[in-house]
């Protein structure tokens, strides 16, 4: 077999302590007392995009929500299993679990604003932190919104209702509203999926421009968006973890039959 | 052929017909009902304030002109004497005011004295009704209404038959009323409060210093009596219509005019002063007369009372009930009571509260804090605090049910972004939750204030009454005392519909205190949805 292009992603197994972000140990979940994660392995490497596929109800999202303990807050559940982040067991007993939220960002399906202004929308976090000093998070908010690729289109009504912006200029305050935390991991779950193709082909840039930051972790559904921005890629299927790698390789050259025939859309 | 066709189409047209009818007979149903509902809306609405309004009018003095015709069989008005001429005409002369025209007025007199007359022999007597354009109106202090010719006013002994001095002549009563309150205050009180202290310090009565402070005091009550007397003696006579020749004291005459000979502009000082009596002065005659302020006033503290009580208290507990409590059976039962609640009668609240707060609580309190007034009771007694209590409990229901389905309404992935930013559950709720929630939990309170304005059956029961003669807020320390009885507007108008139904005066004021109550409740209402709707502006543009 010969090589088409010259790789220079690593591969899964060869990370370092290093180079791991969120690093999960035989993690299985259940919802609801229904088992939704079987077993899951892997390590998502630091400032990379890892993306996680898999059909409607596999578990990727559930996946995704324990990354930051959200599935405690949506149901009833049962967890075994570690999940490491910043060498420490996020399932460990000591762990604070709203510090950890606040460490971690989410973006979720739909734009969540609240309704309050854009500034107090991007501010939320660190004024739930007791941040309180006005230079330092107006300082937060413009630098938030900067990364986020917002601030020159609402610098001049910072302080209007979050609500008046459209859908992708509210999926960026999102992420703005996240990064104002300056998390270590980002956590998108299907960010784009209500938005249009030109917006979120701006989501997607943007993806890529954070890698700098913070490690992002994004679940999709939209093959294309997983290949075009993800270095690495996750198939899961039925709460297993079915193959895992550089997204090179996993879209072009799959191992397994059953992500072949789920890239190519023969089912899900 | 053609005729097997046109059947054909004749059934399909019948089959539109059948089916466009079942369409429109629910739209036209459903248009009537909206229509019946509307139109008793405004008939509500138009009865009350046509009713209530015509209270502020004017009204026209009549003299009624009642012919007894009597035969030779009976007796004059059992005086005993005999008749024996065949008839004798007896005329019965009556002064009244209304609101009807001389044509209504005697159509209904009639019609009462055909009621009373058709059991018995006697013939009826017959009713002329005339305007009495020279009758005087006059509306005493204490809230009389008295109607009669004006004869003279007096002053001690001068007789003059004018009604023009009577301006000067109330100055002059005025001015001696300034000098009789100036003595009793500057004099007789601190002479009267010297005595008293040498009473206290048990100085004998026959030492020089009482004897001249108790002198001086004689004299200066003398000198007040004197002035009293003086005021007496500044009259206007008018004679009745029963031919009663009335002295009444000048001091006494709140106003005095010729009801039928109002010019227009007097006739709207009359309105607006009859209005403004009405709001700001307090029930006279045994509430046939005067104003209702006290009733307004009482019916805004209680509910103010009671949303300040009962608006944390539900907010709270739809709180817990939403966000906190575990979902299981208990909660669910809890949740199920709570709905029921508000179709408890309201009268069982009354009861509770009469039973609970007022006896068990309130003769609690009395015989812990205040033992030293008992047997008379001062929390232990119907008051507005056990009301307020009572409407409170009353009114939870509301509160909680709007309150959770205000909480209903936030979506979850709001609640989920604030947990996802590091917040706690307390933090979302507080930051995020509540002041979306915050239309649903006034919607609570606005049907809470509604509910209590216009209950009547509980509030009888712990502390409204028909007269209060002391307002629960007055400028005797400690200033609000929520453990005395009030009047409240629902129970007035209670009072009056079922105390005093024969005179029409008395059931205007009720209706007029009717349209109050409509209007109280409305305006309430008015702020509440308006502060709701700029909330929900805020909040709810989702």
């Amino acid at each position: 077999m010969f090589k088409l292009f010259e790789r220079e992603a690593l591969s899964v197994e060869e990370f370092s302590k290093e180079q791991t972000s969120v690093d999960v140990r035989h993690l299985c979940v259940s919802l609801n007392a229904k088992k939704v994660l079987n077993d899951i392995s892997i390590r998502i490497p630091k400032n990379k995009i890892t993306a996680l596929i898999g059909q409607s109800g596999c578990g990727k999202t559930t996946l995704l929500n324990s990354f930051n303990r959200m599935n405690e807050f949506i149901s009833t559940h049962e967890i075994s299993g570690e999940v490491w982040i910043d060498n420490r067991n996020i399932y460990d007993k000591r762990e604070r679990v709203s510090r950890l939220r606040s460490q971690i960002g989410m973006v979720f399906q739909r734009p969540n604003p609240f309704p309050m202004s854009i500034y107090d929308n991007v501010s939320f976090g660190l004024r739930i932190q007791g941040e309180k000093r006005r230079r330092f998070l107006d300082d937060s908010v413009e630098k938030a919104l900067r990364n986020a690729a917002l601030w020159d289109e609402v610098r001049d009504r910072l302080f209007e209702s979050a609500l008046t912006l459209s859908g992708g200029q509210q999926q960026r305050l999102m992420i703005a509203r996240a990064l104002a935390l300056e998390p270590k991991v980002l956590l998108l779950d299907e960010p784009t999926s209500a938005l249009d193709p030109l917006t979120t082909l701006y989501i997607e840039e943007l993806m890529v421009a954070l890698k700098q930051q913070c490690t992002l972790i994004i679940v999709t559904h939209n093959m294309q968006q997983a290949a075009r921005v993800s270095d690495y890629a996750a198939f899961i299927h039925k709460g297993e973890l079915i193959e895992y790698s550089d997204s090179d390789s996993l879209f072009t050259m799959p191992n397994k039959q059953q992500t072949e025939d789920y890239i190519t859309g023969r089912y899900g | 052929m053609i005729s097997k066709f046109s059947l054909l189409t004749n059934k399909s047209v019948r089959g539109d017909y059948a089916q466009q009818f079942k369409q429109s007979l629910l739209e036209v149903l459903a248009m009537l009902a909206c229509a019946t509902i509307l139109i008793v809306l405004v008939g509500i609405f138009a009865f009350i304030g046509v009713q209530g309004g015509r209270y502020f009018m004017p009204m026209s003095a009549y003299q009624i002109t009642t012919v007894h015709t009597l035969s030779h069989a009976q007796d004059v008005q059992g005086t005993g004497t005999s008749v024996s001429d065949r008839s004798v005409q007896k005329e019965q002369i009556q002064y009244t005011l209304s609101h009807l025209s001389a044509a209504e007025l005697a159509s209904s007199l009639q019609q009462k004295l055909l009621i009373q007359y058709t059991a018995q022999t006697q013939e009826m007597p017959k009713i002329r009704v005339s305007a009495a354009d020279s009758l005087y109106q006059i509306n005493t202090t204490s809230g009389q209404t008295l109607v009669g010719k004006f004869v003279s006013l007096q002053e001690g002994s001068k007789v003059s038959q004018s009604l023009a001095n009577l301006v000067v002549l109330q100055s002059e009563v005025a001015r001696l009323q300034q000098n009789l309150s100036d003595i009793q205050i500057q004099r007789l009180q601190s002479l009267h409060r010297a005595i008293s202290e040498l009473d206290n310090k048990q100085v004998a009565r026959d030492t020089p210093l009482y004897q001249t402070t108790l002198a001086e005091f004689m004299l200066w009550q003398a000198y007040a009596n004197n002035i009293i007397e003086q005021i007496g003696s500044y009259k206007i006579n008018i004679r009745l219509d029963s031919g009663e020749l009335l002295s009444l004291a000048i001091n006494k005459v709140q106003d005095i005019y010729q009801p039928n000979q109002l010019s227009s502009w007097q006739s709207i000082g009359y309105i607006l002063n009859k209005i403004v009596v009405f709001i700001s002065d307090s029930p006279k005659q045994a509430s046939t007369s005067g104003g209702v302020f006290p009733a307004i006033f009482g019916t805004l503290l209680m509910v103010i009372i009671m949303a300040i009580i009962v608006t944390p208290f539900g907010a709270l507990a739809a709180i817990y009930l939403h966000e906190y409590a575990p979902d299981n059976r208990l909660t669910t039962t809890i949740r199920i009571c709570v709905s029921n609640m508000a179709a408890v009668p309201s009268v069982v609240y009354g009861v509770f509260g009469l039973g609970f707060f007022v006896y068990v609580l309130g003769g609690s309190i009395d015989s812990l804090l205040y033992s030293d007034k008992l047997p008379s009771p001062t929390f232990g007694a119907p008051g507005l605090l056990w009301a307020s209590l009572t409407m409170g409990i009353l009114t939870l229901p509301v509160v909680i049910v709007a309150t959770q389905e205000g909480l209903n309404r936030v979506p979850s992935n709001l609640r989920s972004g604030a947990i996802a930013l590091g917040a706690t559950k307390y933090e979302t709720i507080v930051k995020v939750v509540l002041p979306m929630a915050s239309p649903g939990i006034l919607t609570g309170v606005i049907l809470a204030i509604a509910r209590a304005a216009g209950e009547v059956a509980p509030l009888i029961l712990v502390g409204a009454v028909k007269f209060a003669p002391t307002l629960p807020i007055d400028g005797e320390f400690p200033f609000v005392h929520l453990e005395r009885q009030f009047m409240h507007l629902g129970v007035f108008i209670y009072d009056g519909a079922f105390h005093n139904q024969t005179e029409s005066q008395v059931s205007s004021l009720m209706f007029a205190s009717c349209m109050l109550l409509l209007l109280v409740v409305l305006l309430l209402n008015l702020s509440a949805i308006l502060l709701r709707n700029k909330l929900r502006n805020k909040y709810e543009r989702l």
